[in-house]
């Protein structure tokens, strides 16, 4: 990526028009996969607001079996977890694999089809659960027809990530490609041999949810986090336009996430009734995970330093480091959240609800975000129609999402501390709970909704044709002064 | 060796010691775990569910209740708390969720295996040694009706709400006062003008069972004494209609009878 000389004007111009030609290749699967996206993530809140709404107000939607908490609480978690993340993350590996790799994508017809059976898939999926067909297994509760369409889809997404890197005309393979790669390769393995040891040919009792937390746990960190941390890679340096701090830490932190990350699900289990020696691997894993995460928070923030006025200029860079940062504030929480004692508290409680929002959302959706700042317009040749929308996405997604955490995380933590003491009768414990419920209903959960209706509203501009086109730099929040370190000349020639 | 192979052989080795670690050794250690007996002749623990309690937890399922309700005692050990400045631990089996820590074996015919990560109601690993089939089914129809701080979901639509024919109820019709049965899942009140339309029409016969029943009682026709009586009404329970269990609350209620997974003892659930 970077190159390591500076490029002569007709290298760039060179440079820049094979970006464009490829760009073109992906345009209309990306951006299927992209909007399909926003619209699971749009789907995905109002479920949300829904089921957040209903935990303190049973009487709210009470009649009608569709939208009784369990199911809407399922599907919530279908459509965020595989339908906004899952295509999120689809469209940002097929889109950076083509750009790092230096090629066109081939046959992306193929692709489009692929993203409509995810699509069908995710349809019945929530509708499914919906009317009755959820399996209760947190992650997988997809009913029983649903996991062939996911399967078949993603298959092809990863056959074509793959295929693409083995036609790669860029002979360095940079950081982000290792994380691309890795993710399309584990998910397929890992989602069928959950699919088939949970539902097709069941394993006896506890080793269902053995299976189950190795999936969801995995999911998190061997699909969103890969993905999103290989985004990161490439936003930063590109919006800023200086390399990444060192090669060697990304390949620690790659290297060691891969290891490390995959034994760390048996967390969700403590405490219960399975082999001690299995939650005690797990939470040596999560430990472990103190190395890639550092590797990386060093890494980001210290490309990013001699930078950080750019976050007033750049929406893509911008959301981009909050989820960098976010990155390493979950990954510590999540490494002493596994310790035994602390899981003893902040196990069975709102706690660990708000640890995977910040996880999931700080973390993960608005590096999502910020990569689709950045990649929409070079795909569509259209820059976003309004600065101030994109203003107040950042704005209500960034304090949503502290709100939301900050809440649940008293209310979660007290919860525990209450449930383990038996004098304290429940109902005390459920009423403790309840308005921090009622913050997240009717603050933080409607602030998150109004950053992605905006959100869906700028993509719908954009995909309409109805910003300017793109010729000169990026859409800033406010345009740089001229003559400054960080003029927009300079953020233009590196965010082109 | 080629970049993409280094990455492709590394993402395979690391993500395998996981599967074997994690999946293949507990799936191997586990697959040949026996019920128990304690000696020859004795039932097997535990047995697989038949009949309606199996059909019960396709309910149980579909309607998410693993979302608010565990399936695990934790053990003696964990969970701890301070009174009189000592930490005391155990605290699940001190709120009475079960005489023991539940172990592996308790669950070795669970399809899907329900453990929970959330307790927003209490967990339900052993709930059927708590309460009897009336009480589960007033509680499911409106857990309201039986504890008024709750934020569990009715699950009214399960229920059938009918009109009596031949003067007799079901045997399986709950016995709740008609607030929770004339409109299901909600609390029912009647505004004025219903109740005055309702005294006209019956208020002896409903002054009389009021007086029949109470101990202390104020001027019936004062504001209090009027205000008395509709509370006492709404008590009582609706004469024309009842409300059933469908087949789904039968089931429903047959497997929460049917979980009593902490109360036979097994050796290796000492603490
Ligand atoms: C929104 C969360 C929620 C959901 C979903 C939920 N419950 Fe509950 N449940 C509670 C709460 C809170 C209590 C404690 C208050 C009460 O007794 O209603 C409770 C109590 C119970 C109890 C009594 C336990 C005891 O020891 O007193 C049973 C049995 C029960 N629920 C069964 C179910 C079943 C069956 C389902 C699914 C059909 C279900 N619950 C779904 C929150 C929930």
């Amino acid at each position: 990526m970077a190159p390591t000389t500076p490029m002569t004007e007709p290298e760039r111009e060179r440079s820049a028009r094979e970006r464009r030609a490829i760009d073109s290749s992906c345009r209309v699967p990306v951006l299927y996969f992209a909007a399909s996206a926003v619209f699971w993530l749009l789907a995905g809140s109002a479920l949300a607001v829904i089921a957040s709404v209903k935990l303190h107000s049973p009487y709210f939607l009470t009649g009608s079996p569709e939208f009784t908490f369990g199911r809407v609480r399922m599907a919530h978690l279908q459509a965020v977890g595989l339908g906004w993340a899952g295509m999120a993350v689809m469209a940002a590996a097929v889109w950076l694999m083509c750009r790092l790799s230096r090629v066109g994508l081939i046959y992306p017809k193929l692709l489009v089809f692929a993203g409509t059976l995810w699509n069908v898939g995710m349809v019945l999926d929530v509708l499914g659960i919906l009317f009755g067909d959820g399996q209760s297994v947190e992650w997988l509760d997809a009913p029983r027809y649903v996991p062939p369409f996911l399967v078949a889809g993603l298959g092809i997404v990863s056959a074509w990530t793959v295929a693409t890197f083995r036609r790669r005309r860029e002979r360095h393979v940079y950081v982000t490609q290792w994380y691309v790669l890795a993710a399309v390769f584990w998910l397929p393995w890992l989602y069928t041999v959950a699919v088939l040891m949970i539902f097709w040919m069941p394993a006896t009792g506890v080793v269902q949810p053995v299976v189950n937390w190795w999936f969801g746990h995995n999911y998190l960190g061997l699909w969103m986090t890969p993905v999103a941390v290989g985004a990161a890679y490439y936003i930063i340096p590109k919006v800023i336009g200086r390399p990444i701090h060192s090669y060697y830490l990304s390949i620690l932190g790659f290297w060691s996430l891969a290891l490390f990350y995959s034994w760390a699900g048996m967390h969700h289990l403590i405490g219960g009734p399975l082999p001690v020696w299995l939650v005690t691997a797990s939470v040596v894993g999560s430990m472990m995970m103190f190395i890639p995460v550092i590797a990386v928070a060093i890494n980001h923030h210290m490309t990013m330093l001699g930078s950080f006025h750019r976050l007033r200029y750049s929406p893509a860079l911008r959301f981009t480091v909050f989820g960098a940062i976010t990155y390493t504030a979950v990954s510590f929480q999540g490494a002493v959240e596994s310790l035994r004692d602390f899981s003893e508290v902040a196990h069975f409680t709102h706690y660990t609800v708000a640890h995977a929002h910040l996880g999931a959302y700080g973390f993960f959706t608005m590096i999502m975000f910020g990569l689709f700042y950045y990649m929409v317009p070079r795909l569509t040749g259209r820059e976003w129609a309004s600065p101030g929308l994109i203003r107040v996405h950042f704005w209500s997604s960034a304090v949503g999402i502290t709100i939301y955490f900050v809440a649940l995380s008293i209310a979660g933590w007290w919860q525990g501390r209450m449930l383990n003491d038996p004098n304290v009768p429940f109902a005390n414990i459920v009423r403790y709970v309840t308005p921090f419920l009622a913050i997240r209903s009717y603050i933080a959960g409607p602030l998150m909704t109004v950053g992605h209706v905006s959100f869906a509203i700028l993509l719908t501009a954009n995909l309409m044709g109805w910003g300017r086109q793109r010729t000169g730099g990026p859409t800033y929040f406010v345009e740089p002064a001229t003559g400054t370190a960080g003029g927009p000349r300079e953020l233009a020639a590196a965010g082109r | 060796m080629d970049r993409g192979m280094v990455i492709f052989v590394g993402a395979l080795l690391t993500f395998s010691s996981s599967w074997l670690g994690l999946v293949l050794y507990p799936y191997w250690q586990l697959q040949n775990e026996q019920p128990y007996a304690k000696s020859p002749g004795d039932d097997p623990y535990p047995r697989p569910l038949a009949g309606q309690a199996l059909a019960g937890v396709r309910v149980y399922q579909a309607n998410g209740c693993l979302y608010c309700h565990s399936q695990q005692v934790r053990s003696e050990k964990f969970g701890n708390w301070w009174e009189d400045g000592q930490m005391k631990t155990g605290a699940d089996i001190k709120r009475g969720w079960g005489a023991r820590r539940t172990v592996s074996r308790d669950y070795l015919y669970d399809r899907p295996t329900m453990l929970g990560t959330m307790r927003t109601g209490p967990d339900l690993a052993n709930v059927g040694a708590r309460y009897a089939e009336p009480w589960q089914h007033n509680h499911t129809f409106n857990p309201r009706a039986v504890n008024s701080w709750s934020v569990m979901p009715s699950f009214a639509f399960l229920y059938a709400r009918e009109k009596v024919v031949g003067g007799q109820k079901a045997a399986k019709a709950l016995k709740l006062g008609r607030e929770w049965t004339v409109d299901p899942g909600y609390r029912w009140r009647p505004t004025d003008r219903q109740w005055e339309a309702i005294l006209a029409a019956r208020g002896t016969a409903i002054r009389q069972a009021h007086l029949a029943g109470a101990v202390a009682r104020v001027d019936p026709d004062s504001p209090a004494g009027r205000a008395e009586l509709l509370e006492f009404w709404l008590t009582t329970e609706e004469e024309d209609y009842q409300v059933v269990p469908t087949t789904a609350a039968d089931a429903l209620v047959a497997y929460l009878l049917a979980l009593r997974k902490g109360e036979t003892p097994l050796p290796e659930a000492k603490e």
